[in-house]
């Protein structure tokens, strides 16, 4: 049986009741797992996807 | 206060220097060094101030908890800047890996990553990225980076 990391230690995945919560933020998706043992969280992962980088834009007719 | 991402001002100042190399640094007839720069990535509070106008690595208002170290983050650089899939007019570079805190407890809220070159004695900042506040309890951070090529690669210059 997997254990998962939490606060109150090593426990049993069954034990847990995880749930995911989406947000949009204006250049990242954020996906939240918050894990509850018996209604209290006992782990909390987020994982950021960055949807695009950072341009330096130029003239190039200018150079 | 508040974290704004963006390119930052003195990045573009250092590149004209040649201080960063993404990729191995072209030999020439003044400098010997060809390998590229080690970058880091930090993540800072929601209450800090970091945007355009950072201009390196600062520990004032980096987060800080239980399994994380200051400074960061070393991000994995496996692909060198490249100006491919276009006209060529655009030169872009993404890390090769997403920046991960494993088992970190970050009870504070964070809201932003500073990317910058931890090889320059300056700590010279690239860019700042910001996601929203965050908290992570006994848990994993990731940020995953977007897509390597010339519309949404990590810094792109045209």
């Amino acid at each position: 049986m997997s254990q998962v990391h939490t606060t109150k230690g090593l426990i049993d995945r069954d034990r847990l009741v995880a749930r995911d919560i989406v947000s949009e933020e204006d250049n990242a998706r954020v996906v939240a797992t918050e894990w509850h043992l018996d209604g209290e969280l006992v782990r909390r992962d987020v994982a950021v996807s960055i949807l695009r980088g950072h341009a330096l834009c130029g003239e190039q007719a200018e150079i | 206060m508040a974290n704004t991402q963006a390119v930052c001002d003195s990045f573009r100042v250092d590149l004209l220097n040649g201080t960063h190399a993404f990729g191995a640094q072209g030999a020439n007839g003044t400098r010997t060094v060809t390998t590229k720069d080690v970058f880091k990535a930090a993540l800072y509070l929601a209450s800090a101030t970091i945007n355009r106008s950072t201009t390196g690595y600062s520990a004032t208002g980096e987060v800080s908890g239980t399994g994380y170290t200051a400074g960061g983050v070393t991000v994995t650089n496996a692909t060198a800047p490249a100006n491919t899939g276009g006209t060529g007019i655009i030169a872009f570079w993404t890390p090769s890996a997403s920046f991960a805190w494993t088992t970190v407890t970050l009870s504070t809220a964070f809201d932003a990553v500073l990317l910058y070159n931890s090889s320059n004695t300056a700590t010279a900042s690239v860019a700042v990225f910001t996601f929203g506040s965050q908290t992570v309890t006994a848990g994993n951070f990731t940020l995953t980076m977007p897509t390597n090529d010339l519309t949404t690669g990590l810094i792109r210059i045209s």
